[in-house]
Formats: structure tokens, sequence, C-alpha cells
């Protein structure tokens, strides 16, 4: 047996068996797709729907408001990172007489763990699919109400997993890659 | 024209090899010792001798002058000032040259370093390795052979001499 | 002088400057598709950036060396220092002046030979004056006055004395195959019959691997190896200095490529439907893509490996190699 396992280790150093493996190995990998994104110049990953992105404040089919301001979001944040302050409303904003008049995220502490989400009675509170939250200046780390009900770029019923065609937007407000879901294909 | 060359390629000869025994830093006239081959080669080459030129390089320096080297690098000489290493040798040294110049000049005076030009014409000689061969396999085999016995015992003794120390 | 010899000199020179302009200038597109070929064995893109698919790179990483301090480490040899690039870039570009790139061509009435000199030592010179350049690595290593580039060439001298003979003593196998030391005449053998790689595969495989080791690639990088040596020979050098060694590098696998496909594969010899010059590079650029395939596939050596593979496998085989063919000759 060893005499057998020796003399064939001998033809694969003479015949370079191993290399030649090996070199196969890297020329299918030198013609085979790459794995890279060309973010944000290019293409943009777009995440799951399980993704736990940026928040969202919900509303309800007619418009109202979800978010009851129960602060029970607030209550489970495990970085009391959320901050809510309840005022009476009767002009209908919301689906109850009792609506957020604060509702502010600090983003800097948020751990994106999801346990808001899952405390909200009202399905208010959703973790989005917006992960490009880098910006220059520390205001922008607080997320409040009018951005967070803010309307969505991508379709919560879109699908998510997809490498999608995108082009990189710069403008006053700073430097945002918008993505077009029509073109999209699976990443490797 | 090609004695402007000549006097070139063996002035930069000289100068070099002045420069190997007069500057004390090993790896500096390690430098101009391989400077001083490369002249050689072009003398070669000048002597419608390719093959010894290109052999001349090959061997010195590109072979002997690394192995030279090497030997500086790891025994770190760089830094070292050797001191005065002529013990009371000048006086004897300068008989012997002036002695060796006089004979020499004696020798081109009456034209008996006058080597005899060989059978060889211009276009045999630009096929120089054919000739090359031929003679050392002919003509010069006896030497030849001598030649290549006395590497090999050097290179034997060589290999003793480390086996002993490793014991 | 007649108005012929003015003309033969006036080509001389022409090709003179052509040849090492574009040996100045290959490293350029050969730094871009190196690293395009790194990219795409690691499954990524490589430089993308700046111009078409990253092709304005290698001039945008110039202009950066350019612009980059050059800095002489004090306690440096200085002399030395400066005097190392230039010493390692030198030969191999001297070893291109009887690198033929084809046989003749007629313009206008007039041969051309698409080489500069033909010389009757031709692949002797090559290996001879090619194996000068390793002064520039270990000057440039001891000039430093650093522990990691005195090792590092420390370990190129040794190296280049360990495979050197291998190389030639492979090449040796094709001179005796083809009945010259003439770049030329080994092409034209191979038209006649075949190419040399059929009569001489052991000698082909010797002489590819000592030809990566003769020309610092991996596996075989050993004096500029970045995991134990940082850098090598060349870790104070900076700016243009820096440059000239990785130039005199990428001419070193140019010519190690050219060597391999004239003394093996039958230089510009090829079907006639493509002209010979076309053959010549297609092959040339097959063995340049080699050199950097090799390079992404395999780890390097140990340094007793390097040694063990240079006297005790390449050297004894290159020698039973010429023994074979020498029967054969004969």
């Amino acid at each position: 047996m060893s005499a057998n396992s020796g003399i064939v280790d001998i033809l694969k150093k003479v015949f370079f068996i191993d290399l030649i493996k090996g070199l196969s190995l890297t020329f299918k990998y030198n013609v085979s797709k790459t794995i890279t994104i060309r973010y944000p110049d290019e293409e943009k990953w777009i995440p799951y729907q399980r993704f736990r992105g940026l928040h969202t404040l919900n509303r309800d089919s007619q418009g109202r408001e979800l978010c009851v301001a129960c602060e029970l979001c607030s209550k489970a944040c495990p970085t009391k990172c959320i901050t809510v302050i309840p005022m009476e409303d009767n002009t209908g904003i919301g689906i109850t007489d009792r609506v957020a008049q604060v509702y502010e995220i600090n983003l800097v502490r948020c751990m994106f763990c999801g346990l808001c989400e899952d405390a909200c009675p009202t399905t208010a509170v959703r973790m989005g699919r917006e992960y490009e939250l880098a910006c220059f200046s520390l205001d922008c780390a607080k997320a409040d109400k009018h951005r967070l009900l803010a309307p969505i770029e991508i379709p919560a019923e879109f699908e998510g997993g997809y490498v999608v065609k995108a082009k990189l937007e710069r403008n006053k407000e700073g430097i945002r890659v918008r993505p077009d879901l029509t073109k999209k294909k699976r990443w490797w | 024209m090609e004695l402007i060359f000549f006097y070139i390629f063996a002035i930069v000869a000289l100068a070099s090899a002045i420069a190997v025994i007069s500057i004390r830093n090993p790896v500096h006239s390690a430098i101009f010792l391989m400077v001083c081959f490369l002249q050689v080669a072009a003398l070669f080459v000048l002597l419608r001798s390719p093959f010894l030129a290109a052999v001349q390089i090959f061997v010195y320096v590109g072979a002997v002058m690394v192995l030279f080297l090497f030997a500086v690098l790891i025994l770190d000489l760089g830094r070292e000032r050797f001191g005065e290493y002529l013990h009371h040798q000048s006086p004897i040294a300068i008989i012997v040259v002036v002695g060796l110049i006089f004979v020499i000049g004696l020798g081109l005076a009456r034209g008996k370093l006058d080597a005899p030009l060989g059978k060889y014409t211009e276009a045999e000689l630009v096929k120089n390795i054919e000739v090359t061969g031929e003679l050392l396999y002919t003509k010069y085999v006896f030497p030849f052979e001598v030649i290549s016995l006395l590497l090999l015992v050097a290179m034997v003794g060589a290999i003793v001499l480390v086996m002993k120390e490793r014991k | 002088m007649d108005i012929n010899t003015l003309i033969e000199v006036a080509l001389i020179t022409v090709k003179v400057i052509l040849v090492s302009s574009i040996l100045f200038a290959l490293p350029i597109p050969l730094t871009w598709i190196e690293r395009k070929v790194a990219g795409h064995i690691q499954l990524r893109l490589g430089p993308f950036r700046v111009g078409w698919h990253g092709i304005l790179q290698p001039i945008a990483d110039m202009i950066k060396l350019m612009f980059k301090e050059d800095i002489i480490p004090d306690k440096a040899d200085k002399w030395l220092f400066k005097l190392a690039p230039i010493i390692s870039l030198v030969p191999i570009f001297l070893t291109f002046a009887t690198v033929p790139v084809g046989d003749k061509i007629t313009v206008l009435g007039r041969e051309i030979t698409l080489y500069i000199s033909d010389m009757n030592v031709g692949i002797l010179y090559i290996l001879a004056v090619a194996g000068i350049g390793v002064y520039g690595l270990i000057f440039g290593g001891w000039a430093s006055n650093s522990k990691y580039a005195l090792l590092g060439s420390m370990r190129s001298s040794a190296q280049m004395i360990s495979y050197e003979l291998a190389l030639s003593f492979a090449a040796i196998g094709v001179v005796m195959v083809s009945n010259s030391l003439s770049l030329v005449d080994i092409v034209n053998s191979q038209k006649v019959s075949t190419w040399n790689i059929c009569y001489q595969p052991l000698g082909f495989i010797i002489f590819i691997i000592a030809g990566l080791a003769e020309i610092n690639r991996i596996p075989f990088d050993l004096s500029e190896d970045e995991g134990t040596l940082a850098a090598g020979y060349h870790v104070e050098y900076s700016s243009m200095r820096f440059s000239f060694f990785m130039l005199a590098e990428y001419v070193a696998m140019v010519l190690m490529s050219v060597l391999a496909v004239i003394l093996f594969f039958g230089g510009w010899s090829g079907h006639a439907i493509l002209p010979p010059i076309v053959w010549f590079l297609i092959k040339v650029s097959a063995f340049i893509y080699f050199f950097m395939w090799v390079r992404f596939t395999f780890p390097r050596y140990r340094y007793d490996q390097l040694m063990t593979i240079g006297w005790k496998i390449l050297l004894p085989l290159s020698l039973v190699n010429i023994l074979i063919t020498g029967l054969f000759v004969i």
C-alpha cells in the first residue's frame, strides 16, 4: 500500500498533477464571472425583505399614521435610542386621537436589532431596506418623524436579493445612489 | 576606429583595476572589478572573439563576482576599514613590479612578444565557437582535461573542508 | 563612407531607439494586465476607476510615483544606492540587442532585419548579460543598509547562482538540437523541422522553472518576499528609483517569454494565415499570461526548498537532458 502510494506520489510530482490542478482552478476563476458589485457607480445591492435597515413609520391604506405613540418601542429598545412624545390630535392624521408629536431615532446609538418592530402593536415601525446612512454631520444621524414617514424608495413588495443598475447622484443634500429596479440580476 | 576603442577599453580597464586595489570598501572594489571584467570582455570582442567575451561575462561577471559578493555580504566586511595590510611588503613589491615592467619592455623592444596569428581567416574567426571547440577538443585536449580535473579536485576539497567543519 | 553604410547606421539607430522606447513603455500595459489578471483570478475586477476598465491606471500610478519623495536612507551608501536601479535596468535592456522578433522584411526594395544584431553567440550573450542584472538587486539591498534589504539581496544572489546553471543547461539542449547559438538560426532550424518543444520537453520544463527563478517571480520571488522580508531588496526605495526596479522586473519577464518562444516554440514561425510577427507576439503574450497566471496561483517556496529544487532536482535533470540530447544528436 505504502509503496504503491509512494509511486503515485512520485508520478504526481513528475507530471505536476497538483500544480496543474491549481492552475486549472485559477484559470476557471479567471474566465468566470466576478463577484464585484460596482457600487456606487453602476450597481447597487438591494437587500432581502427581511433586511433590517433604516426604520420606516407606516401609514394605513387611507394615509393615516399607524403610530399611536404608545412608547412600547421606546421601552423595548435596548439602547434607548427612540424618543417618543405623544400628543392629542383629533384632525385625523393618526388612526386614533393619540399620535406622536416627536418620534426620533438616534441612528448613532441604534443597533438595528429590530426589537422595536416586534414591540409595535400597530405595525407602525418597520425596519426598511435603506442602508446608506453615512453623512457628513451629526444632524442626519437623527431620524425624525418626517424622515421616517417619507415614502420609501424600494417598494415593500419588491423581492430583494438582487443587484440592480444604479446611478450615483451628487447634489447639495449629499450623495445618493439611485437604483433602477427594472434592471435586476441575481448576484453570482 | 578600432584603435580608439581599444584605448578607451584598455584605459578604463586599467583605471578600474587600480581602483579595485586602492579602494578600501570591498563592495565598491567589487564593482570596479566587475567594470574591469567587462572591459576585458570588450577587448575580446575587438579581438574577433565574441564567444570568449560572452564566456568572460558569463563566468566572471555573472557567477564568480556574485559568489564573491555573497561572501562579502555574509561576512559583513562592508563596514570594516582595513588598516595597513601591506606589512613591509611595499619595497619588495615595487622591486618586483619594476622588474616585471623591465622584462616586458625588453620583450616588446626585441619583438619577442609577437604571438603568431592563427591560420584562421576573418570569416572563420567570426564562426568563433566552432573554432574554439575544435581546438579545445583536438589540439588542447590535454590541458583542457587537466584543468577540469584540477577544478574537480578543488571542488571535492572544498566539500571535504566543509564536511570536517560540521563534525 | 558611402550612402549605404550611412543608411545602415541610421537603421540600427532607429531600431535601437524603437526597441528601447517600446521596452520603456511596455510595463505600462503590462502592469494593467497583471492587475486585471490578478483581479479576475481572485474573482475581482481589478482596476476599474481610471479610464475604460481602468486602462489609464498605470499612467496614474506613474504620475504618482514621479511626484513621490525620493528618500535615501541616512546611513545608506549613497553612491551605490543611486547606482543600483540603473544596474538592474541597463543589462536587461542590453539583452534585447540580439533578440529577433522576425526574420527580414522588405521595405522600399531594401531588406530590413527585424533584429538589431544577429550575434553568433546570441543565446550565450543574453544569458550572460541578463545575469548582470542581479547586481542591481545585490547592490540595492546592500546599499540600503537595512536588514530586510540585505537578506533579500543575499537570497537573490544565492538564488541566481543556483538557477542560472540550470537555465543555461536547459538552453544548451536547444543549442545542441539546433546546432547554433544564434537566435535567428535557432528559429530557422525550427522552421525546417518541428518546434523544439517536441524534442526538448524536459528542457522546456527546466527552462521555465529556472526562468521563473531567474526573473524573481512567484513561486521563486524569495528576494522580495512580502511575507517575511517586507519588500526585500527594494524596501528602502521609493519614487522613480523604485519604479526602475519594477521596470527591470517586467522587462525581464518579457525577455524570459521571448526566450521561451524562440528556443522552444519556433519563434515567429507559424501557419501562413497570419504574418510572422503576429505569431511571435501571440506566443509571447501567451507566455506573459502564463507567468502572471502562475504568480496568482502558487504560494512562495521556502528558501531551503528553493535550494533543494535548484541543486538537487533541476541541475541533475538538466545534465540528464543534455546527455539524452547528446545521444540523440549523435
